[in-house]
């Protein structure tokens, strides 16, 4: 290494600059400016909208809103990014910018929340992965005039607008309670891809709880799988290697859900261990129609990008006389009796290609029972 | 050899020294020759160019507000990169650095709530943050262990440390007192350090026996050492003074969010703050490099993160022009090492 660095020093102490360097080095900056414009082109292009108002709606201006996610190439994302330009098209809107953080850095995702603001956008809508850091930030947008919403993951003490999003700790009560249906004592091994998180970790409670009283005999052990995919599913097989007798394999997050059906299918156990967890990537829908999987919970993603345009949409054309409501996007149980729709479709609306009309079911298999007290 | 190593630092050729290449004469010319030998000279044209294109292309690039939020994104990194410039210089790199500024905020807060006042804490923050450093560089020293080896493992064991510590989730930072106000939440306090920091590293790199030997020891390490160089204790203060800044960057980070997070940070930090200082100009197989350099290379890096978002373009195009950014910028400065050499000939 020391020779090529002598070298190396040879070649650095030469001195001479020529009017070449000074074009080479403009060219650089030609470089990566032009590849701005081109993407800057492209950008433009695809957001082109209609003209005039929609509907019986009054015209408005092109208004840009901004989405910040905490994760922006995770592929739970891509049926909201969907619902987000659909909303947007047919709302006459160029569809929103989609940026943040690759990784969940709080930092940077502050960063481009102010960014947005900088850049005057005419409304912001992020998932609350912190409690303290997106406060100052959301209070800055209101004090611009520009409308702030919370979707995917919501925290205490901030000023969103709204929530657009899944009631997280509902969904692990009632994930808890569907399980008490088919475990009743043992050992079950239940996946967190990242404890403590805002958007996991509360499922993981709601969970415990309702099993605490539905079924006291099930005893939960938690299973730290990380983030990547693949890390998931090692994490997932050690566990159950070193808890052969667990009766149920369990996930909070779409990542580990996704890695005990992989785990399930791979070693031929389906039907022999119950398995749920949450959310519709491919291996989990694959899961569930094979049978390794009991069950998956569909949050739908896709509302928690098209809603938060629309009420984005609507605040701001009403003069904010149509508030926001909070907006719980559910809790499906997907099974064997309904996954067939998921797993064929292939559709806009669980983050695939396909935008072809889908036949409503007939008949309509019975919802649950409404709750509501009177 | 370190002649060698002094003659590459920018400024015109010291007395004895024989002069390479073409020479500009006369005192105009020596003005232009000292401009042009700045090797901070390109990079700082290129940077001039991406803000010009943003204030053309965007109608609120240029307002107080935006420059602070261009600030909030290249400081981590300049602050990091004015560590790791010093290791690269040195033939070294730190891979853990990013999970150094995660964990600092977390070790600030458990002295913090053990009842430490909160400067106190700090300052042992950063001081366990040097041990970091100090344990990286005698572990390769002593062991001759590659410092890409012994920071790959750091870097876990850290993020270990940082998840244990936080238990995964966010942790409330300090949010009241002058410390807080001083380090990070008054409105430019963190830009403020940033540039402090730089401009005492560049002073140290430039002025000080300390630079020269740093120089010296990555330009040719057996002959520094022949030269009477202790040149291990030049990398492990080197190391040090690497986790320290990240520290320190992580917790002014920290303070200014209100929020320490575990996923602050991490190894896109580090490798953002490598690539400031490879693009400021700093050669990653060690012997030359500047921290001005590197704070410009950071800038870079920030208006172009800040100009895509203002110009609306989404995530995953953003990738895609950050690497054709530094792939071009990485190959014209091979282009130009070679036309250097040609030229001096």
């Amino acid at each position: 290494m020391s020779d090529y660095q002598s070298d190396k020093s040879e070649q650095d102490s030469g001195r001479g600059v020529s009017r070449r360097d000074t074009f080479r080095w403009l060219g650089t900056g030609g470089s990566v400016v032009a590849a701005s414009a081109i993407l800057a082109a492209c950008s433009s292009a695809a957001t082109s909208s209609a003209a005039g108002g929609v509907g019986t709606f009054p015209t408005t201006p092109k208004w840009k809103f901004v989405f910040v996610n905490h994760v922006t190439t995770n592929s739970f994302f891509v049926p909201t990014k969907n619902g987000l330009a659909d909303a947007s098209a047919m709302l006459g809107l160029p569809t929103p910018q989609w940026t943040g953080s690759e990784t969940g850095s709080v930092s940077e995702m502050v960063s481009a929340f102010d960014a947005a603001i900088d850049g005057n956008a005419a409304g912001i809508a992020i998932p609350l992965t912190d409690n303290a850091a997106f406060v100052d930030p959301t209070k800055r947008a209101f004090s611009k005039g520009i409308p702030v919403i919370a979707y995917n993951a919501t925290a205490p003490n901030n000023y969103p607008l709204t929530y657009v999003g899944q009631d997280l700790y509902q969904s692990g009560v009632l994930m808890g309670q569907k399980i008490a249906t088919s475990v009743t004592s043992g050992t079950i091994l239940v996946g967190i891809s990242q404890p403590g998180g805002n958007n996991v970790q509360p499922r993981l409670d709601g969970l415990t709880a309702a099993l605490k009283t539905a079924a006291p005999g099930v005893t939960v052990q938690s299973v730290n799988t990380g983030a990547a995919q693949a890390d998931e599913l090692n994490a997932i097989t050690a566990a159950f290697s070193g808890k052969p007798d667990a009766k149920g394999l369990y996930a909070v997050d779409a990542g580990s859900t996704a890695s005990i059906a992989q785990l399930i299918t791979s070693k031929g156990i389906a039907g022999q261990i119950h398995a749920g967890g949450f959310d519709t990537l491919t291996d989990t829908i694959n899961g569930v129609k094979s049978g390794a999987l009991d069950f998956t919970i569909d949050q739908s993603a896709y509302l928690q990008g098209f809603l938060p345009v629309l009420y984005l949409y609507m605040y701001k054309l009403s003069g904010s006389l149509v508030s926001p409501p909070s907006t719980d996007t559910g809790l499906t149980f997907v099974t064997k009796s309904n996954v067939s729709l998921y797993a064929s479709a292939n559709s806009r609306f669980e983050g695939g290609t396909s935008n072809a009309l889908l036949n409503t079911p007939n008949p309509i298999a019975l919802p649950p029972a409404s709750t509501v007290t009177l | 050899m370190t002649e060698s190593a002094t003659a590459r630092r920018s400024g015109p050729p010291r007395d004895g020294q024989p002069a390479r290449g073409p020479r500009l004469q006369g005192p105009g010319g020596t003005l232009l020759r000292g401009v042009i030998q700045l090797k901070e000279l390109s990079i700082l044209v290129v940077t001039i160019a991406a803000a010009i294109y943003f204030s053309v292309t965007t109608t609120t690039f240029n307002s107080a507000d935006n420059y602070h939020t261009i600030a909030q994104y290249f400081i981590p990194w300049a602050i990091v990169a004015a560590g790791e410039v010093f290791l690269l210089i040195c033939g070294e790199i730190d891979l853990s650095a990013g999970f150094t500024y995660t964990l600092a905020p977390f070790i600030l807060n458990s002295f913090y709530n053990g009842g430490v006042p909160l400067f106190l804490a700090l300052i042992l923050a950063v001081l366990c943050c040097t041990l970091i450093g100090v344990f990286n560089g005698i572990i390769h020293t002593r062991f001759k262990l590659p410092s890409f080896i012994v920071t790959l493992g750091m870097l876990f064991l850290l993020e270990g440390i940082s998840l244990l510590m936080s238990g995964g989730s966010p942790q409330t930072a300090p949010a009241t007192g002058w410390v807080v106000t001083v380090f990070g939440k008054a409105h430019w306090a963190e830009l403020i350090w940033a540039l402090i920091i730089v401009a005492l590293m560049q002073i140290v790199l430039s002025t000080t026996k300390f630079g020269i030997y740093t120089q010296a020891t990555g330009g040719n390490s057996i002959g520094a050492s022949e030269a009477g160089i202790k040149v291990n204790r030049v990398k492990i203060i080197c190391f040090a003074l690497c986790s320290t800044l990240a520290g320190f960057g992580g917790i002014i980070d920290g303070l200014r969010l209100g929020s320490f997070d575990p996923t602050n940070g991490g190894p896109n930090t580090m490798f953002l703050a490598v690539a400031a200082a490879v693009i400021g100009g700093t050669a990653l197989l060690g012997g030359s490099g500047t921290v001005v350099g590197a704070l410009i290379g950071a800038v870079l890096l920030g208006i172009v993160y800040d100009g895509f978002n203002l110009a609306g373009i989404s995530a995953n195009a953003f990738d895609l022009t950050l690497g054709i950014a530094i792939l071009v910028a990485m190959l014209l400065n091979f282009g130009l090492t070679n036309l250097r050499r040609w030229a001096s000939r």
